[in-house]
């Protein structure tokens, strides 16, 4: 097995490498996916029918707290991995932690925002500005809560065998997706809610 | 050690984009025209997902993989475009 020592201990063997690339590609497909989910968005958002506009219905203090959390999750697993290079186990476990907590916290606003629009009567089968609304966040969401999974899963990994080319090839690419995630997000923040806001 | 686990690059990039956000905000503002708005979002919107790219994802450290990386990235985003704005003219300023 060729291994070069001059780079970080995830992208050391051809594998790993291999698997860095893999993964970009795979963001490459999610952009195509999120692309189609913003281009339907875009095209229905002003069909409410007889439902609530987005002007009626988006709320900004819980979208601003969704931005921060999300926003600041991704400094953490940055910073997570910034610590995992530096070879310090326990900082990279905390700031595992936090990027969970936060994102934790990012789908429990979600989760109970979802759950005000639909008690006002604001359902998936509204109207069009609705369900592709839904449609949008939803994805959204079901990609943090994998994340959260995800996440726990690597840090039982990193506790159970610290770092290791393989362990430390699976926390980068979790990094890659979750600050993938906080891009897609911030498309949301500005072309959902400020644009509708707006 | 403080130093040493936050290191500046990572924190002025999560500062910036802390500002970027709140400069978004000014699109709240009723008297700005439409235009002015959707650019503030189109450009911080971009600067940010460039800060998370190239700043925290570091997309250009690998040098083996590093045109690969950019080429692919290039190429999802043409497709993304594209898609959303191919959808816009045939669906909706076609019409106008």
């Amino acid at each position: 097995m060729k291994v070069n020592h001059t780079l970080p201990l995830e992208y050391r063997t051809e594998e790993n490498s291999n698997k860095i690339l893999g993964f970009w590609i795979f963001l490459g497909a999610e952009i195509a996916l999120f692309a189609t989910l913003f281009a339907v968005y875009l095209t229905l958002w002003q069909r409410a029918g007889n439902g609530p506009t987005a002007a009626e219905i988006f709320e900004m203090k819980p979208v601003l707290a969704e931005t921060f959390l999300l926003l600041t999750s991704s400094f953490t697993i940055g910073l997570a991995v910034h610590s995992m290079r530096l070879g310090l186990k326990k900082p990279t476990l905390v700031f595992y932690l936090i990027t969970l907590l936060l994102g934790a916290g990012f789908l429990g606003i979600e989760i109970f925002e979802f759950y005000t629009y639909v008690h006002e009567g604001a359902t998936l089968q509204t109207s069009a500005f609705l369900s592709s609304l839904f449609i949008l966040l939803g994805t959204h969401g079901a990609h943090v809560t994998l994340g959260l999974l995800w996440g726990i899963a690597i840090m039982i990994q990193i506790k159970r065998e610290g770092f290791n080319e393989y362990t430390a090839n699976k926390s980068f690419i979790f990094s890659l997706y979750w600050h993938f995630l906080d891009v897609v997000w911030i498309f949301i923040f500005s072309f959902v809610y400020l644009k509708g806001l707006m | 050690m403080m130093k040493q686990l936050f290191p500046i690059k990572h924190v002025m990039g999560y500062l910036l984009s802390l500002v970027l956000s709140a400069v978004a905000l000014v699109v709240l503002i009723p008297d700005l025209s439409y235009n002015v708005k959707l650019t503030i979002l189109l450009v911080s919107a971009a600067i940010q997902a460039s800060i998370q790219l190239f700043l925290f994802m570091h997309i250009q450290e690998e040098k083996g993989t590093k045109s690969t990386l950019y080429i692919n990235i290039i190429y999802a985003l043409f497709v993304g475009l594209v898609t959303i704005f191919g959808t816009l003219l045939t669906m909706i300023w076609g019409y106008m």
